[in-house]
Formats: C-alpha cells, structure tokens, sequence
C-alpha cells in the first residue's frame, strides 16, 4: 500500500509583482523519499520551498504538509516539523555557539536542548574544526556559513528537510560529505535545491522545472 | 525669588538680531540652506504665535474636556508626524500607535500631577499640558528612533528573520532580537542625558521653572521628576508601540508585510 504523501503540493499558482512564478504546480512526496527539485535560475524552484515554509503565499492551489493543510493557523505548528536552510543562509549575529543555540529558546524546541550535545560528532562529520564554535558568524567564509547552517538544520530533529542549493559553496569533498549524511536519513523526507542531478543519484523523484511549471 | 520678567515685542525683535550669526556662516560656506532656515523661522514663530493665543484660552477657561481635546491633537500630530518620519503608511500604523503614544503619555503624567503634585484635577492646563508636551515630544523622538529601527532592521535582516520563523519561532520570539535593538537604540539618548543632566547644561524643565521665579531647589525636584517621567514614558509608548503595530504589520504567516512602507 502507498503511504501517504508528507509533502503535497496540488496545481498551485504563484504571481509576484505581475509575474507568474509557479503555475499549476504539483508535487507530491511520501514520508521517507527524497526529491529533488532541478531547473535553470529563476524557474521557480525556491519559491517551491518558501510556499511549503508559509512564506509566500499562492493565489491558487493548496498546500499540505503531514496530512494537514497548510493555513495562517496550521502553518506554526508545521514548521516544527520542518527544517530549512535556504541558499546563502544568514544566521545573524554573534559567535557560531550562540547561533546553534539561539532556535532552543524557542518555546516550540526548548524540549530538544539536550540534542546540543550532538554539536562536535556534527562538526566532525561536516569537517568543521570545533574551534569555529566560538568565533564570530560574520568571520565564516560561505562554505562554514553553509554547514554551520546544516548542523543546526540536523539539531532539530525534524522529518521534512527542505534544502536550497546548500552545498553551492562547498568543495567536492565536503559537498560529499554532506549529500552522504542527508542519503543516509532514511526516515526524513527531503525536498532538494539543486542544478546538477548527478550528485543525488539516490533521489526518487527528480523535478525538472521549467517557468514556473514542472 | 523674582518673578518672571516680560519680555516685550521690541525686545523680543532684538532676538532675531543673533540669527545673522547662523544666516552668515551659512552664507560664508555657501550652504544651500538658507531659504530653509528662514521659512523654518517663519513657522516656528508664527506656530509658537498661535499656540500662545490658543493656550491663553486653554488656561483662562482650564475646562477639562477642552485640555483633554488640546492633549489628543497633539498626541494625533505626534502619531501622524512619527509614521511619516519612519517612512510607513498611516493608514497601516497610525491607529496602533496612537493607542501607544496615548497610554505612554497619560500614565506618567496621571502620576506626575496626581501623585507628586497632589493636584486634585489630573487634566489642570497649568500642569497638564507643558508636563504631558514635554513627555509626549520625547515619546515622538524616541518612536522615530525605535519603530524606524525595528521595521528597518526586520526588512534589511529578513533572510535571518525568516529563519527564526522556519526554525519554529513565534512571532514575538522572532522579532525579539529586532525590538530588543529598537528599544536600545531609542532609550539610549534618554539613559545618557540623565547621566550627564546638570553637569552639561541646565535642562528645559528646570530652566522654566528657575526663570518663573523658583529656586533651584524646588526646579531640581521638577527636573528629576519629569526626567523620570520621560524615561518611563518613551518605554511604554517603545514596547506598546511595537507591540500595536506588529499586529498589522506582519502576514497572518509570519513575515513582515512589505506593504506597510510608503516605498518599495
């Protein structure tokens, strides 16, 4: 029997600033696959993501996200099943310590502090020197942005991944490294960003998009 | 102590005399700024004309609804002037605002002529209104400062601030660190001229009453009053302030609705 989708996204329309970004896009992702959502620049590909995350929202279509629709009441609940970490992330201020911390603050996550102690064997895995932890975001080059980014991704303990071009500043080395530990969560449902399909040899579904269309 | 000396109009001409200090430095660097200087002369004068007529009533008549009409028109100027200031649209922030600039104006100066002034009528003209104007001009400086921060900082910062959202932040928690900058960014001047009161200059309040004919004694005890009074006022006019506006200024989604500003 097919288990049910995680992530559905049924004939969904999107226009900003007069211009249709998605038009009638579907897509449709059971718990545990892995996607990955491919195209040229502008095609609409991260729009995908901001609409799963409520941060653009359709003129037409829905969104659901565990079964539940995805509306200006249910979407706070969602995202607590979600991790996102978008293309050039901007983690803010302060020293890297404080920014892996700073979502346990959050009443929706106080309950997982205790996975802080997973830091350093994500570092290594990452090969990040554990040094880092105690210097300065705005001193990281883009690639430790990039993982630093990841490691507080993977700290949450979410089932939705959602994953915007996140090894684009990485050498091949460490982009292998990071494909590898996303391939090996076999439970996580994991919608990729990225231009080149043949570093996701394990994806079940490979979305071409094309203006806004898949 | 004397009582305060009338300054006649011919005497009060002679004063116009010092402008030619300003009007000559600005002639001598050729500073375009002139004519702008001069219109702004006009209307401070004739403004300053006008209230001084308007108040005369005020004061003569001292009717309670007509003080409370005059503090509403001028919290309505203060609201309207700070949303255009911040460059956001009045129809999106100038109500929740007001409620913030109404309430961090009344609760300070309810206490200061109630309670340190022991007056029996709160809204008395003679107190009421150069009290709750001195309040309410600080509450005005400090509002451009925070509500322009808070919003600017959200729309400039807004990949870190989606991120808070996506990593399961509320919206208060989300905007947290932007009203935490907003708050500092305005209460600081208030917090540093309370640190230097009295040894850089002799502040506004304890000016008037000194010159009314007071002595300092009695003048330091207003000043320390209304320096109390105007810190605690701009913090609540801050915090309620952000607070009110966050209420339409955000999508029922979370993220900051762009169409608050006046310019893209």
């Amino acid at each position: 029997m097919d288990r049910p989708d995680t992530l559905e996204i049924r004939d969904v329309t999107v226009r900003l600033n007069g211009q249709t970004i998605l038009q009638d896009f579907s897509l449709g992702l059971e718990a545990g696959r892995k996607a990955l959502l491919t195209g040229p620049s502008g095609c609409g590909k991260s729009t995908v993501l901001r609409c799963l995350l409520g941060f653009v929202v359709p003129q037409a279509g829905s969104i659901h996200i565990a079964g539940q629709t995805l509306t200006a009441e249910s979407v706070w609940k969602l995202r607590r099943r979600i991790a996102y970490v978008g293309q050039e992330p901007d983690l803010g201020a302060g020293i890297v310590r404080g920014i892996l911390e700073r979502p346990f603050h959050y009443h929706a996550n106080t309950a997982l502090r205790g996975n802080l102690a997973r830091v350093p064997e994500l570092f290594d895995a990452f090969g990040l020197a554990r040094g880092l932890l105690d210097k300065e975001v705005g001193d990281l080059s883009g690639g430790e942005k990039q993982r630093v980014a990841l490691v507080s991704a993977l700290l949450l303990d979410r089932d939705i991944f959602l994953l915007d071009e996140v090894t684009s500043a990485l050498d091949p080395a460490s982009k292998r490294k990071v494909i590898e530990c996303f391939r090996l969560r076999t439970e996580a449902t994991i919608l990729f960003v990225a231009h080149d399909a043949e570093s996701y040899p394990f994806a079940d579904l490979i979305v071409e998009m094309q203006g806004g269309a898949a | 102590m004397n009582q305060v000396v009338e300054i006649g109009a011919g005497h009060l001409a002679a004063a116009y005399l010092l402008l030619a200090f300003p009007l000559a430095i600005m002639l001598w660097y050729r500073i375009p700024m002139i004519g702008e200087t001069v219109v702004s002369v006009v209307r401070m004068t004739l403004q300053l004309i006008f209230v001084g007529l308007y108040l005369q009533v005020v004061f003569r008549l001292n009717n309670l609804w007509l003080n409370a009409a005059w503090l509403l028109v001028m919290v309505t100027v203060a609201d309207i002037s700070i949303v255009r200031s911040c460059s956001l649209k009045l129809s999106r922030i100038a109500l929740p605002l007001s409620g913030a600039l109404l309430a961090g104006t009344a609760v300070p100066l309810m206490l200061f002529v109630g309670l340190i002034l022991r007056r029996d009528n709160l809204l008395d003209a003679q107190y009421a209104i150069p009290i709750g104007g001195m309040i309410l001009g600080n509450c005005l400086r400090a509002d451009i400062v925070g509500v322009r921060t808070f919003y600017e900082s959200i729309r400039t910062g807004e990949k870190a601030f989606l991120q808070s959202l996506a990593q399961g932040a509320l919206l208060h928690e989300a905007t947290r660190p932007y009203a935490q900058k907003a708050c500092q960014a305005a209460l600081a001047p208030t917090v540093a001229s309370m640190t230097t009161i009295g040894l850089v200059s002799l502040p506004g309040m304890m000016t008037g009453v000194i010159l009314g004919g007071a002595s300092p004694a009695i003048a330091i005890k207003y000043q320390i009053a209304i320096m109390i009074s105007i810190f605690s006022g701009t913090a609540i006019t801050l915090a309620m302030g952000l607070w009110l506006t966050s209420k339409t200024s955000f999508t029922p989604y979370g993220p900051l609705d762009r169409s608050i500003f006046r310019t893209a």
